[in-house]
């Protein structure tokens, strides 16, 4: 039985990664995927436009990267054990998403290392919205900072969510054995994609009552503020 | 045997301060010895320059304090050896003698670089800079001779030759053909990436340099020269700059130059021929180590992604200064009609397009110092300065030195 490969997080050069040179994009030619390629190798005769499927897909496949990235930073950096814990569990369930994801497009005879304009696009946003928390920590108290990576979770389920609705769509304008390999895919994530944004939007809602209901003169302090007072604790 | 910097253990980053005594470095003569040690300094300095600057810039986008204080401390230490790097350069009574080196640098550099290229856009790119680059010194080596009565050759030795290029004139362009397409960093190979950033920071230097030194000298030509050559130097930022994959996040960059600047220390120390110069490389290897060791710590913490996945296990192979003289000679030949259009270069015979066309009448509109500097050496001297142990100018001279394209036209 041969082992399934971990799922690849950073796609590279070392792990086969290609794209569709655009615009002002290049790319070696071994390294180049054009057009008439992807039609070649994926839902051959459907007569669909396969460019467009292989390239959304590809984009899905990138969010759900930047999702793993937004969970493992968004535990690193949440003070809330609660919040931790489930930022790990979800940020797991995501690597396992990333995992079929990978092997859909394998089984639909696409290639998962390829990048497709569509989730270069996807991966800057995806960027972006992890950027916020990050870069602008030092001038937020710790709940706004808390909420900031929060309501990154939230936009983040609600288009994976979006994503899986969609592939679930999609799976009706394919041909009946690439439908199948998508539904199944789609029945398997579902659960879980609806649970991440049920606790998001939940947990969201939560926090700023909480927050709006209960004071709490700490919470208000910023980073170093706070590592201030860790230090004057430690020396009292 | 590979070389995985992640795998090594450097100096501690508390360890890294240095005292200006030790920093004020004594420095190699700007003659004679081995040419390429002096190459090696100017590009280090180059690659420091770029790595603070750069670091300045990501600080301003930033108020988190744990990043910009890890942001400071790094750039403390690279600026030390930035200034033990660059004082290893001697001074002089002007920039001409330095310049020489630039000038050599970009040529060696740019083209091992283009030699080595696995991506064809991006080496057509490096190969076209590299015949405006090998211009420049033939221009700067005319003035040396006539402002200084020295021949470059004292500077460069023979490893390097000097003659006209791609025409001084013909380099103007309109910025709207200096920019250029990019990699694409899911695809691109690590080597590339490792090119495009050393030829953005030579570039970068080179750009610098002229434009605070270009005025130094009194002397109306040289200051029209620097002049000239900057604004070059100018387009040749743009075009390289142009080359870096914009989806490159902070991080991920600050990792890119920390694992440039650790290739580039390797590359030197393991070819440097200087001993003293060579304990500087190999310190400076062991301070970058410990560099990319903390950008890679705050990339996992920051965007959750781990370093070893974003870079190769063992360095690439050594980036070497070495003669390159039939390199050039061959893309001398092959490529001296080449222009650039757009995004592109093509081989157009010297045909200019019409935003270049209506630039280069209003730049070059008076006449050019670059030409002057000739003129004025022919004119003195019976004839332009050059040095070519390898034989005759692989093109018609006339053309190569005359400057403007061959029938004026534009496409």
């Amino acid at each position: 039985m041969t082992a399934t490969p971990p799922p690849t997080l950073v796609e590279t050069f070392a792990t086969g990664g290609r794209t569709m040179p655009l615009s002002m994009t290049v790319t070696e030619p071994i390294r180049a995927c054009s057009g008439d390629q992807l039609e070649a190798s994926m839902l051959l005769g459907s007569g669909l436009n396969v460019p467009f499927i292989a390239g959304t897909l590809s984009g899905f496949l990138a969010h759900e990267r930047a999702g793993a990235n937004l969970y493992r930073v968004a535990a690193e950096h949440s003070e809330n054990p609660m919040l931790v814990a489930k930022y790990g569990e979800f940020g797991r369930e995501t690597v396992e998403h990333i995992a079929i994801y990978e092997q859909l497009i394998s089984d639909l005879g696409g290639d998962p290392h390829y990048v497709s304009p569509a989730a270069r696009m996807v991966e800057q946003q995806g960027a972006k919205l992890l950027e916020a928390p990050v870069l602008l920590a030092g001038s937020v108290d710790l709940v706004s900072l808390e909420t900031a990576f929060l309501e990154a979770v939230v936009i983040a389920e609600h288009k994976c969510h979006d994503n899986w609705v969609l592939l679930a769509t999609l799976a009706d304008s394919l041909p009946d054995d690439a439908a199948l390999i998508v539904r199944a895919a789609v029945e398997k994530v579902e659960p879980q994609e609806d649970e991440h944004i049920r606790w998001a939007t939940d947990t969201w809602l939560q926090l700023a009552t909480t927050n709006a209901e209960h004071p709490a003169a700490n919470a208000a302090l910023g980073l170093v503020e706070r590592a201030a007072h860790k230090i004057k604790d430690a020396l009292s | 045997m590979p070389f995985n910097p992640l795998e090594q253990k450097g100096v501690p980053l508390s360890e890294q301060f240095r005292s200006w005594r030790e920093l004020n470095v004594e420095p190699v003569d700007i003659e004679g010895g081995d040419p390429y040690t002096r190459c090696r300094i100017v590009v280090m300095n180059g690659i420091e320059v770029e790595s603070i600057m750069f670091s300045h810039q990501f600080a301003r986008h930033t108020d988190n304090p744990e990043v910009k204080r890890a942001l400071a401390l790094s750039r403390r230490a690279e600026q030390m050896q930035q200034k033990a790097d660059n004082w290893l350069l001697p001074g002089s009574d002007g920039p001409i003698e330095t310049t020489i080196v630039y000038e050599q640098v970009a040529v060696d550099l740019t083209a091992w670089l283009a030699r080595m290229e696995p991506d064809p856009y991006l080496k057509q790119n490096y190969d076209f800079g590299l015949l405006e680059d090998f211009d420049h010194l033939y221009r700067y080596a005319n003035l040396l001779d006539l402002t200084k009565g020295k021949k470059a050759e004292a500077i460069t030795g023979t490893v390097t030759e000097i003659m006209p290029g791609r025409p001084n004139p013909e380099e103007f362009r309109h910025p709207y053909d200096d920019v250029r397409r990019h990699y694409d960093k899911h695809s691109v190979d690590p080597r590339s990436r490792l090119h495009v950033m050393t030829l953005v920071a030579a570039e970068q230097q080179t750009m610098n340099y002229y434009m605070n030194a270009g005025n130094i000298p009194t002397d109306a030509l040289a200051r029209g020269l620097y002049l000239e050559i900057a604004m070059i130097e100018e387009q040749h930022v743009t075009q390289y700059e142009s080359l870096l994959d914009p989806l490159e996040t902070w991080f991920e960059q600050w990792l890119y130059h920390e694992y440039l600047e650790v290739w580039l220390y390797h590359s030197f120390m393991t070819q440097e021929s200087d001993p003293r110069v060579k304990a500087i490389w190999e310190l400076h290897l062991n301070m970058e180590i410990e560099h990319l060791k903390e950008a890679a710590r705050l990339l996992a913490r920051y965007e959750g992604k781990d370093a070893r996945e974003l870079l190769p296990p063992a360095l690439p192979e050594a980036m070497m200064f070495e003669p390159n003289k039939q390199y050039v000679r061959q893309i001398l030949a092959e490529q001296i009609g080449y222009r650039a259009d757009g995004l592109d270069i093509v081989d157009v015979d010297g045909k200019v397009t019409k935003d270049t066309k209506i630039y280069q009448a209003t730049v070059n509109g008076d006449g050019n110092y670059s030409q002057d500097v000739v003129d004025l050496h022919t004119e003195r001297f019976g004839a332009d300065y050059r040095l070519q142990p390898e034989g005759e100018h692989p093109v018609d001279h006339r053309m190569a030195i005359a400057g403007g394209s061959r029938d004026g036209g534009a496409r």
